[in-house]
């Protein structure tokens, strides 16, 4: 079993509101990420399989970066996520949904080999990992804090 | 919102810090020249640095109020209480006590800042710490190792436990 990893960009503008919330507490907990700004993003795709015995290879590269550019790209780049991509009407396009968002595209659109991680940077020191695991049903959310 | 039927994504992520720290590797329980064998230069009687980067990475569920783990602030403020106010500008000898290990390696580090964060969060828990001591050189320690190891038998195999430091 081999893991490779294709890694592209994307420059995309979000905000960060929920919709349920007033404005007041939209900028207590967002800040200044309330205010529409934007990111070049990098995304590492790992996929996971054996290596073909005739080709060598658990899927071709190129392909790969096809299938990111129809499946990702073309719905990110240089868009505007919460206007642009239906999902982040309601969701908040931090990083962490759009890793969730990005596996949930890519995952069922792999033959011969699975998904094993999305990696996002949003900028030189932040990046989040998704490996599709989801928590035990019914548990509350998240909300991790200082104990 | 209703609770999702699959549960909520688990989602790891990562910030990253850096701090400058100086330190001497010297075991005090071995002879200066045997201390100088082992550690070559970095056992040079008055010190050198590095600006180590920490990546500090929790794991948790996302809010779907939030879309976040944590809010990235306040694991910043809790890197910042727990490590970068103490370990920033210091001498990281002065900094460690005999139980954290014998001496200033990245590898005692490690264990030391992992000891420090770990425990401290509410709806996530502290998944990896990776340190840069420089950009060659990086340690790791995460929970899925210290799971494993726990498990482990307590005496290490002939093999464990390297002999010739390696330290720039």
């Amino acid at each position: 079993m081999i893991q490779l990893t294709k890694r592209v960009e994307f420059c995309a503008a979000h905000r960060y509101q929920n919709p349920r919330w007033s404005a007041e507490e939209n900028a207590r907990v967002f800040g200044r990420c309330v205010n529409l700004h934007g990111h070049n993003y990098v995304l590492e795709v790992t996929i996971q399989g054996e290596a073909s015995p005739e080709t060598g290879m658990v899927m071709d590269l190129k392909a790969l970066k096809d299938l990111i550019i129809d499946t990702v790209l073309a719905r990110f780049d240089h868009k505007n996520l919460n206007v642009d991509v239906p999902f982040f009407t309601e969701a908040i396009p931090t990083p962490e949904n759009l890793a969730v968002v990005i596996w949930d595209l890519l995952a069922p659109a792999l033959e011969g080999c699975s998904l094993a991680r999305i990696r996002l940077h949003e900028d030189g020191t932040t990046y989040v990992d998704y490996s599709g695991e989801r928590g035990p049903a019914g548990e509350p959310a998240g909300a991790g804090r200082a104990a | 919102m209703p609770p999702e039927p699959r549960g909520l994504p688990l989602v790891e992520v990562t910030r990253t810090y850096q701090f400058s720290a100086a330190h001497r590797m010297h075991n005090p329980a071995f002879s200066d020249a045997e201390n100088a064998r082992l550690y070559g230069r970095c056992n040079n009687p008055t010190g050198h640095g590095h600006t180590y980067r920490l990546a500090v990475t929790i794991r948790g569920q996302v809010s779907p109020d939030t879309g976040w783990v944590m809010p990235g602030e306040a694991l910043d403020a809790l890197v910042r209480r727990h490590v970068l106010v103490r370990f920033d500008r210091a001498n990281l000898d002065q900094l460690l006590s005999p139980a954290d290990g014998v001496t200033s390696t990245t590898e005692v580090l490690a264990g030391l800042l992992w000891r420090l964060l770990d425990g401290r969060l509410a709806g996530a828990v502290l998944w990896r710490l990776r340190i840069e001591e420089t950009p060659s050189n990086f340690f790791e320690v995460n929970r899925l190792l210290l799971r494993r190891a726990a498990a482990l038998p307590d005496r290490p195999g002939p093999a464990a436990g390297g002999q010739k430091a390696s330290h720039p």
